[in-house]
């Protein structure tokens, strides 16, 4: 054993990162992080790592992903941002708090549990069966119905029309929170046929934020959030803009198998600097050319931006819609800046979009040099513009992916959510008034 | 005959041994799962239904080709061992063989029978 | 040619796999390494599947609510052992090849197709959402390049006027079968792949279905999965170096060395395009496997044939 535990103790770490109020950006540096691996279901992980805080609605999947992760298993808490949330983390059996980023000590952790250090954690739910056994017959079989009790005590499931003309079974699936290819927080009740997805409806925002509640964030985007009352940098936004097309161009990539190259503009997104303005065009024209992305992405999720309201905002950029905030910002003028458009409004064109602008932001930030930028204007954000007043565009995307996902197959459905790049959080949260400057 | 011998014997020992080697390390630690520790994930969500159901395996209709298909390459199995004796008359009987069955592909395709894979 | 002595046999054949195995985690992880433009750390590459391997040993086997527990063990057993019958029909050396039978194409094909039914029943023995839909997904991959596979090795077999892998690597004395029928490795490198289930057409095991058929199990029953998936991919190049590429013949080193490094190009290639290809979106690819991949395979065989008169 004492071999195998040595060898074992030296793996990588296998993390299941749960995200929090406020922990999306602490979960990406994740990524960078060297001997550690981000595992996307939690039964391949050993540490479950708690980034942020949880909500009341989130703390029921959270012990159900605890229960998950097989044996040994920890939990460790990155605490970002606000305090709070320690009555909730409570419900889990034990919790390591752990400096956000460190890597080290989650190797101490991880060592301790596999010498055996460590106990493992004991499961957080009580051993009861949510739905006991009944049927008539010893197996669970029998009773009213063409499928008769609840065999195993889950029922068998029930059937509904197919395009086809033929009445198929239908799978209702509850994805939740934290399911490891969405984004975090996302609930979706999706009914499936098979792999196909017939119906889709949103469940519960859990990052929802009701009156006594402590206040929501830091949000990965709270530098656009940030600059809507203050005065902000250009160069700054710029960067933060370029980081965020990056991060999110390597969650798709990672999405579509491609997982070294998406190491690699994650490793990018974090150091990106006004300089890498070439590196990231050349990225973006080589992997505009890929043949096998171009094949999987394209005519998938095609967006009308009358039919589903997209009046501005990236996803309305790439179906051909020139509305860019930053065209009525007076700091941006002397920098020569023209909206970029495709055409198309499918994942490959959002893809795409996403690619140059994160290009040709840091084209801007290279030129803008000190400038700042005054309060007033919208701020053209990641997604689309934040004024002081308007929904947040995250609301508006996530109002739009039931619709888009239906009739679609398993894998284009989660294209289809991964290309509209949305963020739960940023969803439930409000633009701030402007600041009497 | 003792090439297949050999070849059966190599199939069992190492279906055999992974077998056993699953089986010992679970009797070693046995794991003793709680309810909670067994529901399938669905990253926090709880399953109301068994995921066992009459699946909408939507490319049935390729999975008939495949039939024909298949029952094409069993014939093509033996040719290929006379074909060089036999010659050109092997050759152009096996064409007219693939010929109609590739008109079956054809067929297939524009029926759309392969879109629904 | 048969090897004297079954437990040899067995014990030879067990240490391809386990070594392919091996070497495949490596170069799949050397890849990665250059394509995130990252510095190879070699020692840490050659340590990490014994590590990895370790703590999946100490990591507690997890099972769902109402699995297929024996179909669920049964599974892996069944790929590793399918995946050790297609070594064993492949000769490894002038000497030695364990079960080199007469029909050894069809052995081959025989047991590459049971490889699908093990990893249908490792999806659907989970009871699980996702690795159902993994199972499924990946069964309409199979039925569609089971036809390809077959085709190659057919019109490799026709210069051989022979189906046993052993006549079929001394038909290369003279030329390689790479060379004489050059769309028969690009296919059966496409097909191998899927066969794996490795890289663009990992259908059972994606990411967008989270970890597909592996997001139930953990363990040694994981470790038992992820060695019976290289395990066949170890096949697939064994077997495509020695009906593609020549096997054992080569001047100067010995016959085994060749039949090595032959495996390892081929292993090299097929995770070299794992690590460049985007998966593929399931209802294109059938439509190209026979629409494309199968008259493309028929033009090999009768090319070839008529060559071959």
């Amino acid at each position: 054993m004492g071999l195998i535990s040595r060898l074992a103790a030296s793996a990588d770490v296998p993390v299941f990162p749960v995200v929090g109020i406020g922990g999306r950006t602490a979960a990406r540096s994740l990524a960078t992080l060297g001997g550690i691996r981000v595992v996307d279901h939690p039964r391949a992980a050993v540490l479950m790592l708690l980034v942020g805080r949880p909500t009341r609605s989130l703390l029921r999947p959270l012990l159900a992903v605890h229960d998950q992760l097989s044996g040994p298993r920890c939990t460790v808490w990155w605490r970002t941002g606000r305090d709070g949330g320690d009555e909730l983390v409570a419900a889990l059996p034990a919790v390591e708090v752990l400096p956000v980023g460190d890597a080290s000590a989650l190797r101490r952790v991880f060592t301790e549990l596999v010498n055996g250090a460590r106990a493992s954690d004991p499961p957080a739910l009580d051993d009861i069966e949510t739905t006991p056994w009944r049927g008539v017959g010893p197996y669970g079989q029998g009773g009213s119905g063409m499928t008769g009790g609840t065999p195993y005590g889950r029922p068998l499931v029930g059937r509904a029309p197919d395009p086809d003309g033929l009445q198929l079974d239908q799978l209702p699936l509850q994805v939740g929170p934290f399911f490891g290819p969405f984004p975090p927080g996302l609930v979706l009740h999706l009914e499936v046929q098979g792999d196909v997805v017939r119906h889709a409806s949103l469940g519960e925002n859990p990052f929802t934020r009701w009156p006594g509640d402590a206040p929501l964030g830091p949000l990965e985007s709270g530098v656009f959030f940030d600059a809507v009352a203050e005065v902000a940098p250009v160069a700054g936004l710029e960067l933060a803009r370029a980081r965020h097309h990056l991060r999110w161009a390597s969650d798709a990539l990672r999405l579509h198998g491609l997982c070294s190259p998406a190491r690699r503009l994650a490793a990018l997104a974090e150091r990106i600097a006004p300089g890498d303005a070439e590196l990231v065009v050349r990225i973006a024209r080589q992997l505009g050319r890929s043949r096998s992305l171009a094949s999987v992405m394209r005519g998938v999720g095609v967006v009308d931006p009358e039919r589903h309201g997209l009046r501005q905002g990236i996803v309305a950029r790439s179906t051909g819609v020139p509305e860019d905030a930053r065209l009525s910002d007076p700091a941006y003028r002397p920098l020569g800046f023209e909206p970029i458009v495709h055409e198309g409004g499918d994942a490959w064109a959002r893809f795409r979009q996403r690619l140059d602008e994160a290009a040709q932001a840091l084209i801007l930030a290279e030129r803008a040099g000190e400038r700042i930028r005054a309060p007033g204007p919208a701020v053209e954000g990641p997604r689309g513009a934040l004024a002081a007043g308007a929904p947040s565009p995250s609301g508006q995307l996530l109002g739009i992916l039931p619709e888009l996902l239906v009739d679609q197959e398993w894998g284009d459905a989660l294209t289809i959510v991964t290309s509209l790049d949305l963020d739960v959080e940023e969803a439930a949260h409000e633009v701030p008034a402007e600041a009497s400057a | 005959m003792a090439a297949f011998g050999a070849a059966l014997t190599v199939v069992l020992t190492v279906g055999v041994a992974v077998v056993v080697t699953v089986w010992l390390r679970t009797a070693i630690d046995p794991a003793c799962l709680v309810a909670s520790e067994r529901v399938p994930s669905l990253g926090g969500g709880e399953p109301e239904v068994h995921a066992w159901s009459r699946y909408h395996v939507r490319y049935y209709a390729m999975a008939l080709l495949f039939l024909a298909f298949d029952m094409e390459m069993v014939f093509m199995y033996p040719w290929a061992v006379v074909f060089v004796e036999e010659g050109l008359v092997a050759l152009v009987e096996m064409l007219m063989f693939i010929a109609i069955l590739l008109l079956g592909i054809l067929y297939a395709w524009r029926e759309r029978a392969l879109e629904w894979a | 040619m048969t090897w004297s002595s079954p437990l040899a046999g067995v014990l030879l054949v067990g240490a391809v796999l386990v070594a392919g195995a091996f070497v495949v985690v490596v170069v799949d992880r050397a890849w990665g390494s250059i394509a995130a433009h990252q510095r190879v750390r070699v020692a840490a590459l050659v340590a990490g599947p014994a590590r990895d391997g370790a703590l999946l040993l100490l990591t507690r086997p997890s099972t769902t609510e109402r699995p297929d527990a024996q179909a669920w063990v049964l599974a892996p057993a069944l790929v590793v052992a399918m995946a050790a019958a297609v070594v064993a029909a492949v000769p490894l050396s002038p000497g030695i090849a364990v079960a080199d039978v007469d029909d050894g194409i069809v052995l081959i094909g025989a047991a590459f197709a049971l490889v699908m039914v093990g990893v249908y029943l490792h999806g659907w023995s989970a009871n699980s959402p996702m690795p159902l839909t993994g199972g499924y997904r990946f069964v309409a991959l199979a039925l569609s390049y089971e036809m390809p596979l077959a085709l190659v090795l057919i019109a490799a077999a026709l210069p051989a006027e022979s189906l046993s892998v052993g006549a079929i690597v001394a038909s290369q004395h003279d030329i390689w079968n790479v060379v004489r029928q050059p769309l028969g490795l690009p296919l059966y490198l496409v097909v191998g792949l899927g066969l794996a289930t490795w890289g663009p057409l990992n259908m059972a095991d994606g990411a967008d279905l989270a970890g597909g058929t592996t997001a139930e199990v953990s363990g040694v029953s994981r470790l038992s999965w992820e060695l019976a998936r290289r395990s066949v991919l170890v096949a697939v190049a064994v077997v495509g170096a020695a009906v593609f590429l020549g096997g054992w013949q080569g001047p100067l080193l010995p016959g085994w060395l060749w039949m090595a490094v032959k495996t390892l190009v081929l292993v090299a290639v097929l995770t070299g395009l794992g690590h460049r290809v985007a998966r593929i979106r399931l209802e294109r690819f059938v439509v190209v496997a026979w629409a494309v991949l199968i008259p493309v395979a028929l033009v090999d065989v009768f090319v070839s044939g008529a060559l071959a008169l």
